[in-house]
């Protein structure tokens, strides 16, 4: 991460940039595609919809103005919260992407606190016994973890833990139309969301794990440890009191920045569990070429990385000793 | 990369002798692994019982003297499916990698070596790495249509940033070394440095950031396929897996001849490009051979 080399103004600089990329990205594709712009701004074939709504379109997208004109009204509806409307579902896209987010922020965020604690977990484990046989397992399997497609192994978990053993449900995010309350209903929920998490976090751990390891490897062969080791002090005071502090930046800068990774790998996840979140959304909207959703949840998605990246910087600039964090 | 080695002809060799024991069996076993699937891709005619996009058999039989891997939902043999499915995965994956690698190589030359370059050239490497990759992805399949030049030409042209960042700490520490310094005192001209004095001390690199590309590229065609944006007239394992999924292969017996060849395949094309990756990082970088770190 570069994060100690620039100042805070560059960076927000940097990541309104993207954000206005993105947003700018979402105006021209359909615009800039040959053919009607009109299909591509409804999300369905011109032919199914009435005069009326197209007249709507048209003046909604200010299709009949210059181009500027429509860049400038295209950014007055998003500052109005307007992310357009799904001719397709007949409903304001805003609607849609709220009823899914909860989701997926479930998903994701379990999944950042699973991979992050399994990662560094393993990843210190390795680096305290670099070479051993434990090492070197770990490593070859997180290597091979990270060849292996992850909506793959979702479809293999799927197929032993809830076909085979029957353990927990295969599909969605609760069993549909039981009535159920309380307790009850936080266990069912909880039941569809084990599969999802598990394969979302291993898609993110093996990158936490070898950034740990390597970190950690890194710190263990400074001068300040081999003094501390001199000195005779016990193994685990050298890894708590001198190692992780000073490894500690850039593995939770690493797992902030995952929580936006782990949102686009929810798109794949999401699609195998049929669990109703932002990806499965995304999905959905391929399929059936409703590109106004398609490109309203990839703006949202554009807005997480950009505040888990915001919170990566703001955990760095806390923790790194050398940039006079309170604690030292 | 020594600071002995000669910068015109690295001692490929003596290189691979002086690996340690995981990596030269990381580097075997991935050169068998990938030559081996080059070979299926290559051969698929020859070596595939049945013309993959024929119907040549009754839908959904399990697995049989006949075929060997049964057939799918419209009676197409899986087994003649999985063997084509190397072609694309392999020519996505290294031309994809390829590009990006090119591309990130190009802009980090020059960032790394044109100081008033830098500076842009950063940023935009920069906001490309802070776009949400995947999704990114999708919606720009989407719009452009559905062909594997499509598929190669997007993720190049997303890919290439983390190869330029790192292309550009290289070619930086490189351009305060004694020689290239000394070779600007001579009067050499940028461009001549820049190909004569420290490109061959990033080739390695780029070769390594090149194999490592591959891996996501190809795990990337996958993932795109199985969402339905791969190239229809295509038989590629992530299309296998998509097919699969859409008729509920996984809640059947079906997932053992169905689901798990085509996903074993991709993990083995994608490990074997990553363990010679993981080989020629020791190259690259010696601190991980001795030393402490």
């Amino acid at each position: 991460m570069q994060a100690s080399g620039e100042s805070r103004g560059g960076r927000f600089l940097q990541y309104a940039a993207v954000l206005i990329l993105a947003i700018t990205l979402n105006f021209a594709l359909p615009r800039l595609m040959p053919g009607n712009p009109l299909a591509l701004l409804a999300g369905v074939d011109v032919g199914l919809l009435s005069a009326d709504e197209r007249a709507e379109i048209m003046a909604a997208a200010g299709l009949d103005q210059p181009l500027y004109k429509q860049y400038v009204g295209y950014w007055g509806d998003l500052l109005r919260g307007d992310l357009g409307y799904s001719y397709r579902q007949k409903r304001p896209i805003a609607e849609m992407l709220a009823q899914r987010l909860p989701w997926t922020l479930l998903l994701a965020g379990s999944a950042l606190v699973l991979s992050t604690v399994l990662g560094s977990v393993l990843g210190a484990l390795s680096a305290w016994r670099r070479a051993s046989p434990l090492d070197t397992s770990l490593l070859w399997s997180m290597i091979g973890l990270n060849s292996l497609p992850s909506f793959w192994l979702g479809m293999l978990f799927i197929a032993v833990f809830a076909v085979r053993l029957g353990w927990l449900p295969a599909q969605g995010a609760v069993t549909p139309a039981a009535q159920l309350t309380g307790g009850q209903q936080a266990l069912d929920i909880v039941r569809h969301a084990i599969l999802p998490v598990l394969t979302l976090s291993l898609l993110s751990m093996p990158d936490l794990y070898l950034t740990v390891r390597y970190t950690l490897l890194d710190v263990i062969g400074e001068d300040f440890v081999r003094t501390a080791t001199a000195k005779g002090l016990a193994r685990s005071r050298i890894l708590f009191g001198h190692v992780l502090p000073n490894a500690a930046p850039p593995i939770v800068t690493m797992a902030a920045l995952r929580l936006g990774y782990a949102f686009g790998g929810s798109v794949v996840i999401e699609t195998v569990f049929s669990y109703p979140g932002l990806g499965r959304l995304i999905f959905e909207a391929v399929g059936s070429r409703d590109y106004p959703v398609m490109q309203a949840a990839f703006l949202l998605f554009t807005v997480a990385v950009l505040l888990s990246n915001i919170l990566a910087d703001l955990l760095y600039r806390r923790l790194d000793p050398r940039l006079g964090g309170v604690h030292r | 990369m020594s600071a002995a080695a000669s910068p015109a002809q690295p001692a490929r060799r003596s290189r691979f002798l002086a690996l340690s024991g995981t990596a030269r069996a990381a580097a075997l076993i991935g050169a068998a692994l990938v030559l081996g699937l080059a070979c299926m891709a290559i051969f698929a005619p020859q070596l595939s019982p049945y013309d993959p996009a024929e119907r040549v058999g009754p839908p959904f039989s399990p697995p049989s003297p006949v075929h060997l891997l049964g057939t799918n939902d419209i009676g197409q043999d899986i087994l003649s499916e999985l063997i084509y499915g190397a072609r694309v995965s392999l020519s996505v994956g290294v031309s994809a990698a390829a590009l990006s690698t090119a591309l990130g190589t190009v802009v980090g030359l020059l960032a790394g070596y044109y100081r008033r370059l830098e500076h842009w050239l950063m940023r935009l490497a920069d906001i490309v790495l802070a776009l949400p990759f995947l999704p990114l992805l999708i919606v720009l399949a989407a719009y452009v249509g559905r062909s594997l030049t499509n598929t190669v030409i997007i993720i190049g042209l997303l890919l290439w940033a983390g190869t330029a960042r790192l292309i550009r700490s290289q070619t930086l520490a490189l351009s305060q070394r004694e020689f290239v310094l000394a070779a600007a005192t001579v009067g050499c001209t940028r461009g001549r440095i820049l190909r004569r004095h420290i490109w061959p001390h990033v080739t390695f690199l780029v070769i390594s950031e090149f194999l490592r590309a591959t891996t996501t590229v190809i795990l990337l065609e996958v993932s795109l396929s199985f969402l339905g944006l791969g190239d229809p007239l295509q038989k590629s394992w992530g299309a296998m897996l998509y097919w699969a999924q859409a008729r509920g292969a996984f809640l059947t017996p079906a997932w053992a001849w169905w689901v798990l060849p085509p996903g074993l395949s991709i993990g083995a094309v994608a490990l074997g490009f990553a363990l010679i990756g993981f080989a020629l990082e020791e190259i690259v970088n010696p601190r991980l051979r001795n030393g402490n770190a």
